[in-house]
């Protein structure tokens, strides 16, 4: 079809008589053979008469406006948006969808600002997109997705609150609270490093921090890497064990299950062992603080 | 495919000179760049449009300082680096064109109103389902049909010759003659088997002329609106198979039953509220009350309503969901026709009395619902009143080919496990009014 879209083109292109308006498509024309004054060709613009081409962008991304329904996602293959390899390694696997989760777990709604809420859970379920499993839940007249902790089933009533009082509170499992609010040796999960911002720390599947203590407005949280950060103790914290705690158990079986999961073998370049491989006894990393603390000389 | 084209044109190159050629070529390749496409993946231009979006730049903010004046290329009427960019206002055409039209934003359109308003239509899937649809129309559930009413279709008067076998046919008609498929979708047969019933159902005008004083509508529009609480309501949208009526309903519970509703206390389902998944809109019409007739239409009562699960391929209702959906819907077309009767009145004299029947093809869901109060906005006083039989199977299997387990034949082809009194109760529902 196309290539006789194209000979025809050409070939009207050859016409001899006067230019006549051939084409329903729409004619630019150009008067092109200057020098030979016998000859007027006429030119038609090609164009694709198909779909737009719009339609294959990658816009799922792109939406602002929260749902719980699951977006359709395209595989980027690790590339980037020039079409170069960015991450090596990433390629095929089972069709994803994604679900926009909310971090920010002390997200009030817009009537009631700066009151503590109640949450019920509808639904625990896989997703595809991390590790953890996810929980809906509902409460007011709002519904979200959340990375659902170790023992949360449909039907609990989860609690989220802002106030540090001076008594620490004793957390149900699920529960969200200031780090501030929380007894020392909670295990908490889904840790934000700047309130406000939402969780960054601790999502993965089965990973828990330890809030070691709280120094002077700040607190102290071990990771599940050991490493000890500092933040304050506004940060909103999950109280309890992220889900599917048997993430690390399971059995790949074989190489095909990786592909599944969208993970392209590695390069199989035979290279020497260097000063990586082998045992290696390490120092634990300095504390890392995310509270910019006032300078000495200004106080 | 080009360089087919390109070998073509270079045997009737001698018929011109060859300059005009090499330049017409040269166009082509440049105009006609479209085929060049096709021909091989120009991967230059293709692969940006399959890939990853370029990740969004938010525009600079533009600093304007009073007194000074921004150098800019709109003179110029090109681009010129360095130059900042003009601010050209929006251009707007002359002339009205549909196809660019822009509505304004929300806020500016003449309906917009600051009160928001909870819309219901027949797309809602509620969360809470039938416990949130009893507390916004303010209903009291009762898990049964009336007895009086069921009781319509056991004397034998009221009973169709040959019942049994006739409604059989009825589901194998639905279910496997229907169609020249191998097996007709879930959409088609339940509304055959709906069709069927009903025609089933109205063969016994010869002994009950009142049935002929009826009608059925399709797909009819309903706008309501009233206040619970603090909060607006509406519902808007579409019914399904409505069944009008020129005698009204007789009302179902006596006065008594109605005042001792006064002490029913409504089920709450605290954290989640009841506006949980009903479309918050600033933009609407107030006094909305319209049941899809004209005031002179000469069947206004509702009588009942028949819904198909499958009815709306794009929105797949859960059980719970679809009953909330019922009845909402039957409330709506309630109180549609009381306001219009009654207008502000608060407790009904004469309540009204509209039924409703769900179906997926197999499952029944019956409903009776009596309006007897339009003051909904507290949560005290005289409720409504709904009497729900859910999930009545009409029979157990339709097997177009026998369910084989272990070379074991578990279900044989064909219609297996009919109850009969499923369709007593639809018959009832069917007769009530006209006996």
């Amino acid at each position: 079809m196309m290539a006789l879209s194209c000979l025809t083109r050409a070939l009207r292109s050859l016409t001899l008589s006067q230019p006549i308006l051939l084409s329903s498509q729409g004619v630019a024309e150009t008067k092109l053979a200057t020098h030979v004054p016998g000859i007027v060709l006429n030119q038609c613009r090609g164009f694709l008469t198909t779909a737009s081409l719009k339609q294959n962008r990658t816009h799922w991304k792109e939406r602002e406006k929260y749902t719980i329904k699951a977006i359709g996602m395209k595989k980027t293959g690790g590339r980037d948006y020039t079409g170069k390899v960015r991450t090596h390694g990433i390629g095929g696997g089972h069709k994803q969808k994604y679900r926009m989760i909310d971090f920010q777990r002390l997200r009030y709604e817009q009537t009631k600002v700066d009151q503590p809420f109640d949450e019920k859970v509808v639904e625990v379920r896989y997703d595809p997109c991390r590790s953890a499993n996810i929980a809906l839940v509902a409460g007011g007249s709002r519904i979200r997705w959340i990375i659902a902790t170790e023992n949360m089933q449909p039907g609990d009533v989860i609690k989220t609150s802002a106030v540090i009082g001076r008594m620490a509170v004793s957390a149900n499992e699920g529960d969200a609270y200031p780090l501030g609010a929380l007894p020392v040796g909670t295990l908490v999960n889904n840790l934000e490093i700047q309130p406000g911002k939402g969780s960054e720390y601790i999502r993965a599947a089965g990973t828990s921090g330890v809030l070691l203590r709280k120094v002077n407005g700040t607190a102290i949280i071990q990771l599940p890497s050991k490493q000890q950060v500092q933040v304050l103790e506004t940060c909103m914290v999950t109280v309890g064990r992220v889900s599917n705690i048997d993430h690390n158990k399971r059995i790949i079986g074989k190489a095909g299950r990786n592909r599944w999961l969208g993970i392209r073998p590695s390069s199989g370049l035979w290279q020497r062992k260097g000063g990586w491989a082998g045992r290696k006894i390490k120092p634990l990393p300095p504390m890392k603080v995310y509270v910019n603390l006032p300078s000495i000389s200004a106080s | 495919m080009l360089p087919e084209t390109a070998q073509c044109l270079k045997a009737v190159a001698p018929l011109f000179s060859q300059t005009v050629l090499l330049k017409d070529l040269s166009r082509l390749s440049t105009h006609g760049g479209g085929s060049h496409l096709q021909a091989r993946r120009h991967l230059s231009i293709s692969h940006c449009l399959t890939a990853k979006a370029r990740p969004v730049r938010t525009p600079r903010e533009r600093v304007d300082i009073p007194g000074l004046e921004a150098v800019t290329y709109g003179e110029k009427m090109h681009y010129v680096p360095g130059l900042s960019k003009p601010a050209l206002p929006q251009w707007e055409r002359s002339y009205k064109d549909p196809r660019y039209y822009r509505s304004p934003p929300a806020h500016e359109m003449p309906l917009f109103k600051d009160k928001p308003c909870f819309v219901y239509n027949q797309r809602t899937s509620a969360l809470e389902g039938v416990r949130q649809a009893l507390w916004l129309t303010k209903t009291k559930l009762i898990s049964s049909l009336p007895p009086q009413l069921l009781s319509l279709s056991e004397s034998p008067a009221n009973q169709i010759p040959d019942q049994d076998e006739r409604v059989q046919n009825a589901i194998k008609h639905a279910r496997f003659w229907d169609t020249m498929e191998e097996r007709p979708g879930k959409e088609r047969y339940s509304n055959t088997m709906m069709v069927n019933l009903l025609h089933l159902c109205a063969t016994l005008q010869s002994n009950h002329p009142a049935i002929g004083r009826r009608i059925l509508a399709e797909k009819c529009s309903l706008a309501t609106t009233w206040k619970r609480g603090e909060d607006l309501f509406q519902i808007r949208g579409q019914n399904g198979l409505l069944h009008t009526c020129m005698e009204p309903l007789p009302e179902v519970s006596g006065k008594q039953e109605v005042s001792d509703t006064a002490d029913h206390v409504l089920e709450t389902f605290y954290p989640v509220s009841p506006t949980i998944n009903l479309q918050k809109v600033n933009v609407y019409k107030e006094e909305m009350n319209c049941s899809g007739f004209r005031d002179e239409y000469p069947y206004p009562h509702a009588h009942t309503l028949y819904f198909l699960e499958g009815a709306d391929a794009m929105c797949k209702l859960r059980p719970d969901q679809f009953r909330a959906k019922m009845l909402m819907f039957t409330f709506g077309t309630a109180l549609v026709r009381a306001q219009k009767l009654y207008g502000p009145q608060r407790v009904l004299d004469h309540p009204v009395t509209v039924q409703a029947v769900g179906t997926n093809g197999r499952i029944f869901q019956f409903m009776v619902f009596q309006l007897n109060t339009t003051d909904l906005s507290g949560d005290d006083g005289i409720k409504n009143q709904v009497w729900l039989e859910e999930d009545v199977e009409l029979y157990d299997f339709a097997k177009v080919r026998p369910f084989i387990k272990r070379k074991q034949v578990k279900v044989p082809a064909g219609l297996a496990g009919y109850k009969p009194e499923t369709f007593s109760k639809f018959l009832s529902l069917y007769l009530h009014g006209a006996v």
